[in-house]
C-alpha cells in the first residue's frame, strides 16, 4: 500500500539579516495510511516549519523551497494557494500547541464548530449542524455538551479548550491529522487524558496522525512510527517501539538517554553539550558530527543520508548497520 | 535539624482565592526537597512566602531560626523566567554588585568571591559587560544562580528550573544544582512539575492540591508506592519510555475546582476515582501512614504501582 503523504528532499530556506537560514535541508519522510507518526526534535530543529509546509502555510520570510509533499498522488508543493484551500482544514487539519490562541475570543464553541461543518458540508442545516457539534462535543468527552455549545472560550478550562480544538479538527474528517505538541500547555493530569483520547480516536479516525512533542515517553507510549529531527533534517526513522528500544543514530540514543526515565538513579545526570545547529552557518560532513561522542575523520568530511537498515527502519549514519 | 518550617501558613488573594490553607511543612537542613503538583496547586504562592516575597494572611515562617523579615537574607530564590529576572538595563557586571551593595557586604572581598563562584559556573569575564539579551539562555540562569549565591543562603529555592528546556540541556542544569547543593552544604527547594526531576534529584517531596499539601514524605517511599490517589494518579500520568515499566494509567474527570470555593470535605473528592460519602462531609487531616504524611481518609496501601482504582476511571 502507498504511504498517504511522502515528504522527499523537501528543502526551506528563509531570509534572516544574517543570510539564508536552513530551516529543513532535504526531508524524507513517510507517513502510513491509518498509521501515527511521532515527530520528535529539540526547539529549533524544524519540527513545527514541517507541519506548517504540510498545511501550506509558511511566514513569509521563507526564500527557496525545493522538494516534493506528495499527498495521494497531488504534489501539495505545486497547489496554487486557491488549490490549497481544498485542503486545508479538510483533508489536512491541525491542532495548534495553545488552544487559547487557537480559539476566537468572541465566538462561542457552537459557532466555532458550526463554522467548521458548514466549511465542509456545505448545505447542512443549522439544526443538523447544531446536532453534529454537541455529539462531537460528547466525542472529546466534554460533559454536558449543550451547556457547552453556548460557552465562551475564556469559560472553559485549558484540557477542555484543547478538546474543542480536537473536536474541530474531528468534524472535518481529515485524511490527516497535525498535531503540534498538543499537551504541552497542559497539566500532566489533564495532558494524561488527552492523551487517553488520542488512543481512543485510532479507533474512529480513519486518517493518519502526524504527533510533535518533545518528551519521548509520550510518543513512545502513543505512536506507530517515529521520526528523529536534527537540525532540519530527518536522522532517523522507523517503528517506534523497535527505534526506542535499540536506537540506530547516535542523536537518537542521546536523547533517549537524556529521558528522565522513571529510574531511581544516582550520579550524574545525562545531557547532550553543545548547541544544535546554526541554521545559517553549518559546517560540512554530517550534521550532528560537532555534539557526536563517536565522531570520526569520515564524520567531519561526508554528508549523511538516510540508508535503509530494515524494512521501514532508516538512519542517516554511516556507522549504523 | 530544620532550616525552615511553616505552621498553618495561609495566603488569600483579592477575590476569595485560598492560594495557600493550613500550610504545615518541615525543610530538613541538607538536601533537595522537591514539591509537585499543577498549577494553581500553590507551588509558587509558598515558593514565595517562603522567599519572604510575599506576607502569610495566617500562621508562621521560621527560616534559619528567624522569622519574618529576619530571613530575607538566608533564603534566596531563582526565578522561573532566568532571563526575564534580570533587568535589561544593566550590564552583567552591576547585576552582580547589586545584592552586594544592598546586602552591605565588604565589597572588595565579596567581588572577589564573585569572580570565584562566576569561574566555579563556567562562565568567563568576558559576560561582565555584557547585557541580559547578549546572553544565552543558559549563561542567564548562571548569572540569576550567581546573584544568589553570592549571599550564601542557607535555603535555595529553585520555581521550574527546567521549564522551557530541551532534555538534552536540562542535565547539565540539574547536575550544576546538585553539585553547588553539596559543595556549599545548602539546602534547595525545587518546585517542578516533571516528577522524573523530582525523582532523580530530590530526597524528600510534598505533593499539593488546590494550596494544601495532600502528601509528604521521602521521595523514594512516595515514589515506590503513593498512599493519596491524587499522587497515584500525578505518578500514572507521567510518561514512561519502556512499556515494561508504565503504570496503569489513572485518568482524573473533572478539572480543578475553582480555588475560590474548595470542595467541601476533602478537596480533591470531585475527581477521586475511590471517593466514599464521607470525603465529601469531613475534610482529611494530615496524618502520618505507611512511613509518610497523608491527608486523605482512605489511603492506598499496597506495593509499587499497585494502586489500582476500580471503576470506570481506569484506562
Amino acid at each position: 500500500m502507498t504511504p498517504l503523504v511522502r515528504l522527499s528532499g523537501l528543502r526551506i530556506e528563509a531570509a534572516t539579516s544574517r543570510g539564508p537560514a536552513h530551516l529543513l535541508r532535504g526531508v524524507e519522510l513517510t507517513i502510513g495510511r491509518g498509521r501515527i507518526l511521532g515527530l520528535v526534535g529539540e526547539s529549533g530543529s524544524g519540527k513545527s516549519t514541517l507541519a506548517l509546509c504540510l498545511l501550506g502555510l509558511l511566514p513569509g520570510n521563507v526564500t527557496a523551497r525545493s522538494g516534493e509533499v506528495v499527498m495521494d498522488g497531488v504534489d501539495l508543493a505545486r497547489l496554487s494557494p486557491a488549490g490549497m484551500e481544498g485542503w486545508r482544514g479538510r483533508r489536512i487539519a491541525m491542532i495548534f500547541q495553545d488552544p487559547q490562541a487557537a480559539l476566537n475570543p468572541l465566538f462561542t464553541v457552537g459557532t466555532h464548530l458550526v463554522d467548521v461543518l458548514r466549511r465542509c458540508q456545505p448545505g447542512v442545516s443549522r439544526r443538523d449542524a447544531v446536532a453534529q457539534a454537541g455529539a462531537a462535543l460528547a466525542r472529546v468527552e466534554i460533559a454536558d455538551p449543550v451547556r457547552r455549545l453556548r460557552a465562551y472560550p475564556h469559560e472553559l478550562s485549558g484540557g477542555m479548550r484543547q478538546r474543542v480544538v480536537i473536536a474541530m479538527a474531528l468534524l472535518a474528517r481529515p485524511d490527516l491529522l497535525l498535531a503540534d505538541e498538543p499537551t504541552t500547555a497542559l497539566d500532566a493530569t489533564v495532558e494524561a487524558g488527552i492523551m487517553h483520547l488520542f488512543e481512543g480516536l485510532r479507533a474512529e479516525l480513519a486518517g493518519s496522525i502526524l504527533f510533535i512533542s518533545h518528551q519521548l515517553g509520550l510518543v513512545a507510549q502513543l505512536c506507530d512510527d517515529i521520526a528523529v529531527l536534527y537540525g532540519g533534517a530527518v536522522v532517523e526513522s522507523g517503528p517506534a517501539a523497535a527505534v526506542c528500544a535499540a536506537p540506530k543514530h547516535p542523536y537518537t540514543a542521546a536523547l533517549l538517554a537524556c529521558e528522565l526515565d522513571g529510574m531511581p538513579g544516582e550520579g550524574r545526570l545525562p545531557s547532550i553539550p553543545g548547541e544544535v545547529p546554526d541554521p545559517v552557518s553549518t559546517p560540512p560532513g554530517c550534521i550532528f558530527a560537532p555534539r557526536c561522542l563517536h565522531v570520526t575523520e569520515r564524520c567531519r568530511r561526508e554528508d549523511q543520508v538516510l540508508r535503509g537498515l530494515a524494512p521501514g527502519w532508516q538512519a542517516a549514519c554511516w556507522r549504523a548497520a | 535539624m530544620t532550616v525552615a518550617e511553616l505552621r498553618g501558613v495561609g495566603v488569600r488573594f483579592p477575590g476569595g482565592v485560598r492560594a495557600l490553607d493550613g500550610i504545615d511543612l518541615v525543610v530538613p537542613t541538607g538536601g533537595i526537597m522537591g514539591l509537585v503538583g499543577e498549577s494553581g496547586s500553590g507551588k509558587t504562592t509558598l515558593c514565595r512566602v517562603l522567599a519572604g516575597l510575599m506576607p502569610p494572611d495566617a500562621g508562621q515562617i521560621e527560616v534559619a531560626g528567624r522569622e519574618g523579615a529576619g530571613f530575607r537574607r538566608a533564603v534566596q530564590m531563582l526565578l522561573q523566567d532566568a532571563a526575564g529576572s534580570l533587568s535589561p538595563r544593566m550590564r552583567v557586571r552591576r547585576l552582580l554588585m547589586e545584592p552586594i551593595l544592598i546586602h552591605g557586604l565588604p565589597r572588595a572581598a565579596a567581588w572577589a568571591e564573585m569572580l570565584a563562584l562566576l569561574h566555579r559556573l563556567g562562565l568567563s569575564g568576558d559576560v561582565l559587560d555584557r547585557y541580559p539579551h547578549q546572553l544565552s539562555g543558559g549563561q542567564a540562569r548562571r548569572v540569576a544562580v550567581a546573584r544568589a549565591l553570592i549571599l550564601r543562603p542557607a535555603l535555595l529555592i529553585a520555581d521550574e528550573p527546567t521549564a522551557g528546556l530541551d532534555v538534552s540541556v536540562q542535565g547539565e542544569l540539574l547536575n550544576l544544582l546538585l553539585d553547588l547543593q553539596r559543595e556549599r552544604g545548602m539546602t534547595c527547594l525545587v518546585a517542578s512539575h516533571n516528577l522524573h526531576v523530582v525523582q532523580r534529584i530530590s530526597s524528600r517531596m510534598a505533593v499539593m492540591y488546590l494550596g494544601q499539601i495532600v502528601e509528604h514524605g521521602a521521595t523514594a517511599t512516595l515514589f515506590a508506592a503513593p498512599a493519596h490517589p491524587y499522587t497515584a494518579a500525578l505518578l500514572s500520568a507521567t510518561p514512561v519510555l519502556d512499556p515494561a515499566r508504565r503504570r496503569t494509567r489513572i485518568v482524573l474527570h473533572g478539572d480543578l475546582p475553582s480555588p475560590v470555593s474548595p470542595p467541601s470535605g476533602c478537596r480533591f473528592h470531585t475527581r477521586c476515582f475511590q471517593a466514599q460519602p464521607r470525603c465529601a462531609m469531613e475534610a482529611p487531616q494530615l496524618r502520618p501512614v505507611a512511613g509518610r504524611e497523608v491527608r486523605c481518609h482512605f489511603p492506598l496501601t499496597g506495593p509499587a504501582g499497585s494502586a489500582t482504582p476500580s471503576g470506570p476511571a481506569s484506562s
